[in-house]
């Protein structure tokens, strides 16, 4: 390790929520990768599955109640 | 009457709708893997499904829809035993099965490391770091304190830098200030 990275280390330490534009704490790390590999899940949408799964929940639903019951 | 009904069910289903791609990401962080995750999200879609009665409008649905997930997972666990949190052959298997799903190198690790935690620590992460819920929301949904949910997460992020080979601590959630708190409540 560069003596200038071991300094940039001991900065991150001393203020660690400062974060310098431009630059990830190394400490951030952990959060972000968790973040990304979230959303790298929620981004692939809603698979037709469940889509289909909720009209046919809907379609029963309606079969099975007659319209103004009372 | 029935007009009103009508519309309080698109809303339910409108409010399902926006909450699902969240919750299946929940679901594959706590399955490990995509086809069983959602299997689990179909169960859950059905049982909110059947108890929207139960469902107070108005209060958070993503809530209880993570709710509802949760305890799903646990008892399919609890039926089918342990197979979730396999051996570590069995564990490359997972991972090699839709490799483009995971496509940056560094996310499969991660997910790695992530399906290595303890379920209570892993899912108290998730729900905190990603999913978007306060520490008091994770405890309503993991059914314990929020001081537990807090040291849970908090174990985590210790284990999950020791298996990346991270260093540094800090940054425990969404809130950096609250993290600092937490960071000091917990003295790491």
């Amino acid at each position: 390790m560069s003596d200038e990275n071991r300094k940039k280390e001991e900065m991150t330490e001393i203020q660690p929520h400062e974060v310098r534009p431009g630059a990830v704490p190394p400490n951030a790390s952990i959060s972000r990768k968790l973040r990304d590999f979230y959303d790298a899940v929620q981004e692939e949408g809603i698979p037709d599955r469940f889509l289909n799964l909720l009209e046919r929940l809907e379609q029963a639903e309606k079969n099975a109640k007659p319209v103004n019951a009372k | 009457m029935s007009k009103e009904d009508e519309i309080d069910d698109r809303g339910f289903k409108r409010d399902l709708l926006a909450s699902l791609p969240n919750l299946r990401a929940f679901a594959v962080s706590l399955t490990g893997r995509h086809d069983k995750a959602d299997d689990l999200v179909q169960d859950t879609i059905m049982k909110a499904w059947a108890n929207q009665t139960s469902f107070t409008a108005g209060t958070n649905m993503r809530a209880w829809l993570f709710t509802i997930l949760r305890n799903e997972f646990y008892s399919q666990m609890r039926k089918r035993g342990r197979e979730v949190q396999d051996s570590d052959g069995l564990f490359s298997e997972r991972f090699s099965v839709h490799p483009e799903q995971y496509g940056r190198l560094d996310l499969q690790d991660f997910r790695k490391a992530l399906d290595k935690l303890p379920d209570d620590q892993r899912e108290a992460i998730v729900l905190v770091g990603a999913a978007g819920f306060a520490y008091e929301e994770a405890a309503a949904i993991c059914g314990c304190a929020v001081g537990t949910i807090k040291s849970r997460v908090s174990r985590a992020r210790t284990r999950l830098q020791e298996l990346l080979g991270v260093s540094g601590e800090g940054d425990y959630g969404p809130d950096a200030g609250d993290a600092a708190i937490t960071s000091r409540a917990f003295g790491s």
